[in-house]
């Protein structure tokens, strides 16, 4: 059987996967509530915020910087993308935004290659201190990324029910025509919507550039991921997409413990396990119409 | 309405245009030219006439691809046999995954197929790395046996062979688009409530034509293991998922000869456009975002209608001319 220290230390790593995968997830979930689309382009905003904490702290030395450059950049793009591409397509089918996307994430991965280059490289960790818990050495970093996540989905919670933006985003995934009818201006709402997601993909791809090796394909490398933390917690749902993401975190970082190839493996046994009992996910509403 | 000439005179056209296609442009072209459209013709009819959008052709090409490739490396010699075996596999496979993917909505259904599509990456480059040989691949081209009549392990014979089992793929979907069976595919499309009305099931419809385009491309996949003599999990790697999609969607989605056009178009730009600058990721993903927001239609969308008024036009012309002559 695995040692408790090992255990310790796996589940702070599959909690800190889980968070990234979290942060990314909220994006596409947000957009498929609100907007329809499935939109596979956050994943170019990771890399792109990875890349920017590449190079803005080799540039200034400072990783923080970086991610904030990062979350800032990554929403730019974002805002860009969606008055040029996703305005024009927000009325067809969903399967429709979900081709679209997939172009934008191919063209900019061939731009991050072209700026960057192919070869992947090390991002320094801003912290480098240990901590021990039940005996065991975990990276402080690590810790930070998972209060991290927790802050922005209480951010994200306070957003959504306390300010009047949040609540007409909340109303508009129910139904848009009857915000619409409101008076409030839906094509403005979901510029928003599109640039949070955005920058939460920037953010991110900040953390994550630390804890891995940034090269071009790492959005294409995460994106099955993201897709079975989305399916699992069912799409358009906050809160499925919290648990589901660090159900996939554990189950990938315990898996992996236990033997190897289980890591990319057992989440998807998961996922077809789940998508058996409950096809729309655990906490996506059967209602949900496109 | 099924009379053969009519019927068969596209078809021919078509096929004949391939072939002469053959004498201008070199073989390993052409061939890759033929088996991408075989591949991308199952994922035109899930997307065209079921209205199912899959991210996960990759898998059944693999499936179809090691299945061949286990065959011609540790059992026989004859290749035949090994094509036969990754249609037996994609049958399998699509029958195994089929009842469980056709019940979900086209959203998720494309989420699933893309999660296969991993699976079998992960599965076939590590966790059963003893027996494929993980990134290696498994070699066998000097390992199959030369076949009587049309010995397939020879690329120039290899041509004639993809060629009549593409004439016959055509022929067959051709076929399909007539029969009531095509017909219940559409309607599945468009309104599943009515059909059920009507007594059909709309989950086994589904699960039937998922059944044949999986096949198809599991048939794509043995033969690309014959035409290259080697199988590696890159054929289905995360990168590579969205191709026949792509090609779908440029060649015309639910078009006869979208998928032709399609192959011919992308394999094209890609030899092309890898030649002059090496990052052709990023022309085929702004130029799929250019045709998705230039209205859908794909090449062959546009081209035929333009190409039936021409043909309309010019037969109107030579029979007014033979009833002036009289």
């Amino acid at each position: 059987m695995i040692d408790a220290q090992l255990l310790a230390s796996g589940i702070i790593f599959g909690l800190s996967i889980g968070s990234i995968f979290f942060l990314m997830a909220i994006g596409l979930s947000l957009c498929f509530g609100l907007m329809r689309i499935i939109s596979l382009d956050q994943l170019l905003y990771y890399s792109i915020g990875a890349y920017l904490t590449y190079s803005i702290s080799l540039a200034t030395g400072s990783v923080w910087l970086g991610v904030l450059a990062g979350i800032v950049v990554a929403g730019i793009c974002a805002f860009g993308v969606e008055r040029l591409v996703f305005r024009r397509i927000y009325e067809r089918e969903l399967t429709f935004s979900m081709i679209t996307s997939f172009g934008i994430l191919i063209g900019g991965v061939g731009v991050i290659k072209f700026i960057w280059g192919v070869v992947p490289r090390p991002v320094p960790a801003p912290v480098e201190a240990q901590m021990s818990i039940l005996g065991t050495e975990v990276p402080v970093f690590r810790l930070i990324v998972i209060a991290i996540a927790l802050l922005v989905y209480g951010a994200i919670w306070v957003f959504l029910n306390r300010t009047i933006i949040g609540k007409a985003i909340r109303a508009g995934i129910e139904n848009v025509q009857h915000v619409e009818g409101l008076g409030i201006n839906v094509s403005r709402l979901f510029t928003v919507t599109f640039i949070i997601a955005g920058s939460l993909s920037g953010l991110a791809g900040g953390l994550h550039a630390p804890l891995i090796m940034v090269d071009p394909q790492m959005g294409l490398e995460v994106l099955a991921f993201v897709f079975m933390v989305v399916i699992i917690g069912g799409l358009g749902s906050i809160k499925g997409t919290l648990v589901s993401a660090f159900i996939v975190g554990q189950v990938v970082s315990l898996g992996s413990l236990i033997y190897a190839p289980l890591a990319q493996m057992a989440p998807f046994a998961i996922m077809l396990l789940i998508l058996l009992l409950k096809p729309t996910g655990l906490y996506g509403s059967p209602l949900l119409k496109r | 309405m099924m009379k053969p000439l009519t019927w068969w005179w596209g078809l021919v056209l078509a096929f004949a245009l391939v072939g002469v296609l053959r004498i201008f442009l070199p073989l390993p072209f052409i061939i890759e030219v033929l088996i991408f459209s075989i591949y991308t013709l199952g994922c035109n009819f899930l997307l065209g006439r079921v209205g199912f959008i899959s991210f996960g052709q990759p898998a059944y090409l693999a499936a179809g691809a090691y299945a061949t490739a286990f065959y011609l490396y540790y059992f026989g010699t004859n290749p035949y046999v090994g094509i036969l075996m990754g249609i037996a596999a994609g049958v399998a496979v699509s029958l195994a995954v089929g009842p469980l993917f056709v019940r979900l909505r086209s959203d998720y259904f494309a989420l699933v197929n893309l999660a296969l599509a991993v699976i079998v990456f992960y599965l076939m480059q590590k966790v059963l790395a003893p027996i494929t040989h993980g990134d290696n691949g498994l070699w066998f081209l000097t390992t199959m046996s030369p076949t009587p009549l049309l010995d397939i392990t020879r690329p120039g014979q290899f041509f004639v062979f993809a060629f009549v089992v593409a004439l016959a793929l055509w022929a067959f979907y051709k076929y399909l688009d007539d029969t009531i069976f095509g017909a219940c595919c559409l309607a599945t499309k468009v309104n599943e409530d009515k059909l059920a009305f009507l007594g059909y099931s709309n989950f086994s419809i589904r699960l039937l034509a998922f059944v044949i385009a999986n096949t198809t491309t599991a048939l794509a996949g043995s033969m690309y293991a014959i035409y290259l003599g080697f199988v590696s999990p890159e054929m289905t790697s995360p990168a590579r998922v969205a191709d026949p999609v792509v090609v779908t969607i440029l060649g015309g989605v639910g078009t006869l000869y979208g998928p032709i056009v399609g192959s011919i178009a992308y394999t094209g730009m890609k030899d092309l456009i890898s030649r002059l600058i090496g990052n052709w990721e990023l022309f085929i993903g702004f130029l799929l975002v250019f045709i998705m927001l230039a209205g859908e239609k794909g090449i062959w969308g546009t081209l035929e209608p333009l190409l039936k008024k021409a043909a309309l036009r010019i037969r109107n012309r030579w029979r007014n001319e033979v009833s002036g002559r009289r």
